[in-house]
């Protein structure tokens, strides 16, 4: 492990603003952090990754939904504080971003996507955005793009206990415990945290309060590795998340509700160098169970259970400098049941290889997968990048690829209603992008075009709702990103500044997608002098239609939203606040789903 | 000035409604009792938008698509079922808000929200003072549903009564209340009757899942029955039970005859001048009071891509095509001709059509 490897590695993982993570280079058999999703940095030279640490996680409420609105491109709409979220990235819908937990796709067999207030981020330490198609990669869901929740973690960096409390607003408290010891041949890390709010925050410009919002959530995460010899190391992933939320009433003379989720995801990964092969063989299980009880008062409830146990091997090999070719081999089986649907089993197969070469300034990237299940037709999914270094500061890349969503457990079996002869949707897309990175300035400017055919949609069949492969949506925009890093004596500066312009057309009606806004744009600045930091964070999001008629009469305004924080750092000890939307803005990302405006908290952090 | 013209409004329509006889007149000798006084209302369910209320002029010349929320400033809720009339009073019926909002019919302003005693009413129909309102309670629980007999000078409701798994439509004859059980998320296959004087309750069996009713012009209530969905026990799909058109004695609560829609599917019934119009396959079919089967070829066919309500009112045929992501639109047929007349954007879930 040499020097540069180390340093290249903080650029990557501290450097997330700075956008385009090319630098990894072909370091891949060596690696001093210990992930579990090598391809995250492997074979994503030729898209956008935005790496986000511990601090900037820290820096946001614990939700999913709340952190990466202030630090993405991506559009959320809530059904209030802490309910129900879902995206739109790229202007797709939210069954067509995948979250990925230490590389295996954790979106919903129920209804293919991931609530991003049902994911706690105090859970992980590192949190990826990776934008664009990755279906080769990370299977269904991947066309907008993904969230990679990762555990990283190092060898040989001794004892450290990381406790935070944080308390504030509407009886709100985020409460994470996180332990790691390692040694030269083991890794122990263990993490639990607590969440919950009464969430009863008063509306703005009015009198009326969110009633029947209060939540908790429960994780518990933990990482174990030993390395049996110089060449072979195993290790063990686990995560638990146990959550409940009421949803909060629009009117409030609604019955109230709640949502109960437990899910658990485990993964076991053997680890091989075998001088120019890299053999890794995992095993995963995932459970997913959600009830729902219409009337809280009432015992009963709707539910859905679904397990899944995946096995994967994937055998790495360096076949001449420079170049780095995969195949790999998974097979995942899946059970679920629910009120409408019956147990029903699904094996899917697949087959992949990756193969990556950089010939001087020049680097390409091809991907190819085929997956075999009884259930639908799968299309042969792959992706090719090409990456060119004009100049020391000037990088140009170019990506194609296509991309898919599975139809769901819902889709295909929903009592009476679910469709057995869907079709995946199917998405072929295109971006370029050029990145400008000087000493303390990065600039990338990137535009993409996506077109998804064959998209499932329910529509009435006559008494009845059924689903169908009727629909197809072209998206296309520009992102573009800026950052920028300063040190004057013992004053610290770094600010970025991200901006994206989206469509997204139903080529039936030429009409933007409902919930789609043209303009977000999210930003930062953190200052930091000596042991005191003072950071702001912003986010914009323009008006979106509520109709898919885009009638103009019923649209949600944009809404701009402020958060300051000061933190001071004593030696183990960091003591900080924070001041949610300080121009208290009425807002909603819903219809009629306000948003809580000025809010505050205060946190303290120990580490020993 | 606003507020002026406000009270002068309602002051002129409560006393028009006082000197005027309470039948719902086109004419009332030319001083408006309100804006939405003469013409269709639409009720929408609502679904990515609040439940609401369209208006269109008798004339077919104007459409208003919100007006519940542009004279009160507020919205409706989700999910709005159903409106029932009394005297000068419109009497909202939103299931998932438990509410009840009663509004003036000509200007709909509203003057109350029944908000305690429902538990996700869908129907109101009226007699001598009370309303009559079926409610689900949870949709789960086949055995907590209920009628609710709602005082109307208080507005609140005064008792319930018990009822069969999932009651539907609510309509008052001969000091009776008849309840169709759609039977909420599962089936059902009963009319219940309500005695008024005593609350006690009896029940008439019909096919699965009956829905709408009227009563004729020989003095018989007549039930549309959906037919019901079949499931096995692992919620595999296995046919569905046929539907019907039963004819129901008012005076000895017994079935007259039945026509069976097996084979047919048939969700939506309208009734005019002894005549009987449903919507099979977007097409609709009439036939009159005496026919024994089903006729065979339709009058009209639709354009409408979601067929979510029908209504026939002086010789004029009223679909509702419901979009729940747009708006909805209402297609306006003349039946002297069988042909479109107009169409107007209503609401969101457009189900049902009333005439003011």
């Amino acid at each position: 492990m040499n020097k540069g490897t180390i340093v290249l590695f903080f650029w990557v993982i501290c450097g997330g603003v700075f956008g385009q993570s090319s630098l990894d280079s072909l370091q891949q058999l060596d690696e001093v952090i210990v992930r579990a999703d090598r391809n995250l940095k492997q074979f994503s030279n030729t898209q956008h990754v935005n790496v986000l640490n511990d601090s900037t996680i820290k820096k946001s409420k614990s939700s999913l939904t709340d952190l990466l609105n202030f630090n993405s491109l991506i559009y959320f709409k809530e059904n209030g504080l802490g309910m129900v979220s879902s995206p739109a990235f790229r202007g797709t819908t939210a069954q067509q971003t995948a979250v990925v937990w230490n590389g295996i796709n954790i979106n919903s067999q129920f209804n293919g996507q991931t609530d991003f207030n049902a994911i706690n981020t105090l859970n992980f330490n590192e949190i990826s955005v990776r934008s664009g198609g990755g279906s080769v990669l990370y299977g269904s869901g991947a066309i907008g793009g993904t969230i990679h929740l990762d555990n990283t973690t190092e060898f040989n960096k001794g004892f450290d206990t990381n406790v935070m409390v944080r308390y504030g607003s509407f009886n709100t408290a985020d409460m994470d415990f996180k332990s790691h010891f390692s040694n030269e041949r083991l890794i122990a890390d263990i993490s639990a945290n607590y969440t919950f709010s009464d969430n009863d925050y008063k509306y703005v410009d009015s009198e009326r309060r969110n009633s029947n919002g209060e939540f908790y959530n429960v994780g518990i995460s933990a990482r174990f590795g030993y390395k049996i010899n110089s060449k072979n190391t195993l290790s063990y992933y686990g995560n638990i998340y146990d959550g409940e939320r009421h949803f909060s009433l629009i009117l409030p003379s609604e019955t109230k509700t709640k949502y109960r989720d437990f899910n658990t995801r485990q993964l076991l990964e053997w680890n091989g160098i075998y001088n120019r092969f890299l053999s890794t063989l995992k095993v995963a299980y995932l459970t997913e169970n959600y009830r729902y009880y219409g009337n809280i008062n009432s015992e009963s409830y709707t539910y859905g259970e679904a397990k899944t146990l995946i096995g994967k091997y994937q055998l790495g090999f360096r076949p001449f400098q420079d170049a780095y070719l995969e195949a790999v081999a998974d097979i995942n089986h899946t059970i679920g049941e629910g009120s409408s649907i019956a147990e029903s089993e699904r094996t899917i197969t697949g087959f992949s290889i990756l193969f990556k070469h950089q010939i001087d300034k020049f680097l390409y990237e091809a991907t190819l997968r085929k997956e075999i299940t009884n259930t639908y037709e799968s299309p042969v999914l792959m992706s090719l990048g090409l990456q060119y270094k004009f100049a020391p500061n000037y990088t140009l890349h170019i990506n194609g690829s296509r991309n898919f969503r599975i139809p769901t457990y819902n889709d295909l079996y929903w009592a009476g209603s679910g469709n057995l002869d869907l079709k995946p949707e199917s998405s072929y897309q295109l971006e370029l992008g050029n990145t400008l990175l000087f000493e303390n300035l990065s600039f990338s400017v990137i535009g993409f075009y996506n077109d998804i055919t064959d998209m499932i949609r329910w529509l009435p069949d006559g008494s009845v709702w059924r689903p169908d492969n009727t629909k197809e949506v072209v998206t296309y925009g520009v992102e573009t990103r800026a950052g920028y890093e300063k040190t004057f004596g013992q004053h610290q500066f770094k600010i970025f500044a991200n901006y994206g312009y989206t469509v997204s057309e139903d080529q039936t009606t030429n009409k933007q997608l409902i919930y789609v806004p043209y303009h977000k744009a999210s930003g930062a600045l953190n200052y930091r002098y000596k042991r005191l930091s003072v950071y702001w964070q912003t986010m914009f999001a323009g008006e979106v239609f509520l109709l898919s008629d885009n009638n103009p009469r019923y649209v949600l305004d944009g809404y701009l939203i402020n958060n300051l924080g000061i933190e001071y750092h004593f030696k183990t000890l960091l003591l900080g606040t924070q001041v949610h939307n300080i121009f208290n803005e009425n807002y909603q990302s819903m219809a009629n789903r306000y948003m809580p405006g000025i809010h505050y908290n205060f946190y303290i952090n120990f580490n020993f | 000035m606003k507020y002026l013209l406000k009270f002068l409004t309602v002051f002129l329509s409560v006393g028009m409604f006082v000197t005027s006889c309470s039948d719902d007149d086109d004419f009332n000798g030319g001083t408006p009792l309100g804006d939405y006084e003469n013409g269709i209302l639409v009720s929408g369910e609502g679904s990515l938008l609040s439940g609401s209320v369209a208006f269109v002029s008798v004339d077919l010349t104007t459409v208003e698509t919100d007006i519940y929320a542009a004279v009160n400033g507020e919205d409706l809720g989700n999910y709005l079922q159903s409106i029932g009339f009394e005297g000068n009073k419109a009497y909202i019926v939103v299931d998932n808000t438990n509410t009840i909002t009663v509004v003036n019919r000509y200007t709909f302003e509203k003057i109350a929200t029944i908000t305690s005693g429902l538990s996700m009413p869908r129907h109101i129909d009226f007699e001598d003072g009370k309303g009559y309102v079926s409610n689900w309670g949870d949709p789960f629980d086949p055995t907590d549903d209920f009628v609710a007999v709602i005082n109307l000078s208080t507005n609140t409701v005064e008792t319930t009564i018990s009822v069969g798994n999932g009651p539907e439509q609510v309509l008052e004859e001969n000091g009776k209340v008849y309840v169709s059980h759609k039977g909420a998320y599962s089936m059902n296959n009963i009319i219940s009757v309500i005695d008024i004087a005593t609350h006690d309750v009896s029940s008439i069996e019909v096919a699965d899942n009956p829905d709408e009713m009227f009563i004729n012009d020989a003095g018989q209530l007549v039930v549309l029955s959906e037919g019901a969905s079949l499931y096995d026990d692992d919620w595999n799909y296995i046919g569905s039970t046929p539907g019907a058109i039963t004819k129901i004695n008012t005076t000895t609560n017994t079935v007259i005859s039945s026509i069976s829609l097996e084979g047919t599917y048939v969700g939506l019934m309208a009734y005019e001048d002894g005549k009987l119009y449903y919507i099979n396959n977007n097409a609709v079919y009439v036939m009159n009071d005496s026919a024994t089967s089903l006729p065979t070829t339709p009058i009209i066919t639709l354009s409408a891509g979601y067929a979510y309500g029908l209504s026939v009112d002086d010789n004029r045929l009223f679909v509702c095509d419901a979009s729940f992501t747009g708006l909805s639109t209402l297609y306006v047929y003349s039946l002297a001709t069988n042909s479109e007349i107009a169409t107007f954007e209503v609401g969101q879930g457009a189900s049902k059509v009333y005439f003011n």
